[in-house]
């Protein structure tokens, strides 16, 4: 690791514990109590320690497609739409099928990448036929992923079965098997993880990547050297909402085990945080989901042992991401949002 | 249709249209000046926050709104020293400033009321309701005379196209960004008062649900000027009346189809609009 990474990352944490020093305080509660919380809510126990790997992967999928997006230049802000609408076809159609459990939930999986890259394509496609700015029209099929959902669950696709407006529940056989027994944490993380590396290799050692990455970080050189800018914004987009997608397979089949619409509290969101602080580095942002998946949990924990609410941690977070925002003044190299 | 009924439609319209409006001001006014405001959301949010919270301690309400832009303003002015000083990545620092706003709110509601998602009901303005929206009109056309026929708007837009250049004119790129900043702040931050007290009397969680990014949108659709983004954001709010206009009056439509209507309206007009827009040169480049 560079000096300079170090020495940011370091702010980074010292920062971060200083604003949940002050969290605590400003809660009534002794920092050394709410430490013991925070940090036994995320790796205490094996029950703590699964919780804190549900929401690594939860935010993994989505902070991975999210990378690809921005590493091409475009700013992709509707992993949660895509997440939403991966999540509503892995649902679907694991009611729908009747086969093994492994291909049952190869399909699943697929089902999911194939409807986040349908919805990330779109906002592709417009970007690449018609040059539509990618943040708006991200934004807006988040909010119309939502309504579409809301609808189908409410309506056509409603589970005769369910209480709420929900798809029917998964056969039991084509829920994820756990890593740990009974708890969250389910075969979706090394999946996740396997994910994360092949995007690594695909970026850096793949001739499919390296346009990928021009087309981002220098798109007129590219564009001159006989690279496609429109046809890298088609396929940079359906990858992110592919992966983003995936997401929403694997807590449809790894969590709920069926898909409603209370799928993601704002997973595609704090994902695009997640991007951000790993540099958008596939393997930096394991780390990074490692990071915020600890403070989720941990924040609940904290939340109940010693009630500083649990929305404190989104302000730590937002911390974290304005830390290491600065941390070109802090002397190393900025992020390639652009 | 009569005539009543639609001019109801377009009160609705001009009232759900004016805080989407009061935001997109402030994008373009930073994005003008060369700061990417992804913050809006956050502004309109710590704006509405504010406004309440302060608003409920002091009983008076304009106390409370004048609280709200003014804590709006020091975000906006967090975001524009975090940009000019520190050269951050805007974007990132943007995404920061949002998560800060909308946890640091609910924080907030459990800290001081001890009640999750709402506060109580507070003094409000309700009354000054049509004076906002008409000073958000009038804000609209004065800042359009402002950035195209004065110098003081043509040093602003100097600093978003070529900082170096100004700078060789005698202008301080980086005083600008920042007064733009803070200004973007506030005017994002009435927008989420006149949510909390001039059409309510309270904050609740996920309020602004999307506005300062609508507002975003509508910074682009119209093309970084100020009348063209509070004409699309009218247009917003002319779409959302629409929806309620419709609910129940027909009946093969879904009303989970008329509420994503203004989205979808957006995604078409994005079909037409296409190439026909482009930011600010040096929008989101620190500088020097």
């Amino acid at each position: 690791m560079k000096h300079e990474s170090a020495k940011a990352l370091l702010i980074g944490t010292l920062g971060v514990a200083a604003a949940m020093s002050l969290a605590m305080i400003a809660s009534h509660v002794s920092p050394i109590v709410g430490f013991n919380a925070f940090f036994y809510g995320a790796f205490g126990g094996k029950q703590e320690i699964a919780e804190t790997l549900a929401s690594t992967t939860a935010l993994l999928f989505p902070a991975l497609g999210i990378a690809i997006a921005f590493r091409a230049g475009l700013f992709n802000i509707g992993a949660e739409g895509q997440l939403l609408v991966g999540g509503l076809l892995a649902g679907w159609i694991g009611t729908r099928i009747d086969v093994p459990p492994a291909p049952a939930i190869a399909a699943i999986f697929i089902a999911g990448a194939l409807g986040g890259a349908l919805w990330g394509a779109i906002a592709g496609w417009l970007k690449a036929t018609r040059g539509a700015n990618e943040v708006i029209s991200t934004l807006m099929l988040n909010f119309i992923a939502a309504s579409l959902a809301l609808y189908l669950v409410t309506g056509p696709l409603r589970a005769p079965d369910a209480a709420g407006p929900e798809l029917s529940l998964l056969p039991h056989a084509y829920w994820l098997p756990t890593l740990l027994s009974h708890t969250r944490a389910t075969i979706a993380l090394p999946i996740a993880l396997l994910a994360a590396f092949a995007l690594r290799y695909v970026l850096d050692r793949t001739w499919y990547g390296y346009r990928l990455r021009a087309a981002g970080e220098a798109p007129e050189a590219a564009r001159r050297a006989g690279i496609s800018l429109s046809r890298v914004a088609l396929w940079a987009m359906a990858w992110s909402g592919a992966l983003a997608g995936m997401g929403g397979a694997a807590l449809v089949a790894g969590e709920l085990h069926r898909f409603n619409t209370q799928l993601s509290p704002g997973y595609g969101f704090i994902a695009i945080a997640v991007a951000l602080v790993g540099g958008l580095e596939p393997l930096a942002i394991c780390l990074a989901a490692l990071a915020f998946g600890a403070l989720e949990s941990g924040g609940l924990a904290l939340q109940a042992a010693a009630a500083v609410p649990k929305d404190a941690i989104h302000v730590i977070e937002g911390v974290l991401v304005f830390a290491l925002a600065a941390r070109r003044y802090l002397g190393a190299r900025g992020t390639a949002t652009r | 249709m009569t005539l009543s009924l639609l001019f109801s439609l377009l009160a609705l319209a001009l009232v759900r249209g004016t805080p989407i409006l009061l935001a997109s001001l402030g994008g373009v006014l930073s994005e003008r000046a060369g700061i990417v405001n992804i913050a809006l959301e956050g502004e309109m949010t710590a704006g509405a926050f504010a406004a309440a919270l302060i608003s409920f301690f002091t009983r008076d309400p304009w106390i409370g709104a004048l609280g709200g832009v003014a804590v709006a303003a020091a975000v906006g002015f967090a975001l524009g020293f975090a940009a000019t000083r520190w050269r951050v990545d805007q974007i990132v620092a943007g995404m920061g400033i949002n998560l800060i706003c909308t946890g640091g709110a609910a924080f907030g509601l459990i800290f001081v009321f001890n009640q999750a998602g709402v506060t109580p009901q507070v003094p409000a303005i309700n009354q000054a309701l049509w004076p906002l929206v008409l000073l958000g009109i009038l804000l609209a056309a004065a800042l359009q005379w402002v950035l195209s026929r004065t110098p003081i708007g043509l040093r602003l837009r100097a600093c978003g196209e070529n900082p170096h250049a100004a700078r060789a004119a005698g202008i301080d790129p980086l005083a600008m960004r920042l007064y733009a900043s803070t200004i973007a702040g506030a005017l994002a931050g009435l927008g989420g008062v006149f949510l909390a007290l001039g059409e309510l009397n309270l904050y609740s969680d996920g309020m602004i649900a999307g506005r300062g990014f609508i507002a975003l949108a509508a910074v682009i659709f119209g093309r970084w000027t100020p009348l063209g983004a509070a004409g699309v954001a009218l247009i917003f709010g002319l779409l959302e009346a629409l929806q309620f206009a419709l609910q129940g009056n027909i009946a093969w439509l879904p009303s989970d189809f008329l509420q994503a209507l203004p989205y979808i309206a957006a995604l078409i007009a994005l079909l037409g609009a296409s190439g026909r827009y482009r930011p600010p040169a040096a929008e989101g480049k620190p500088y020097p």
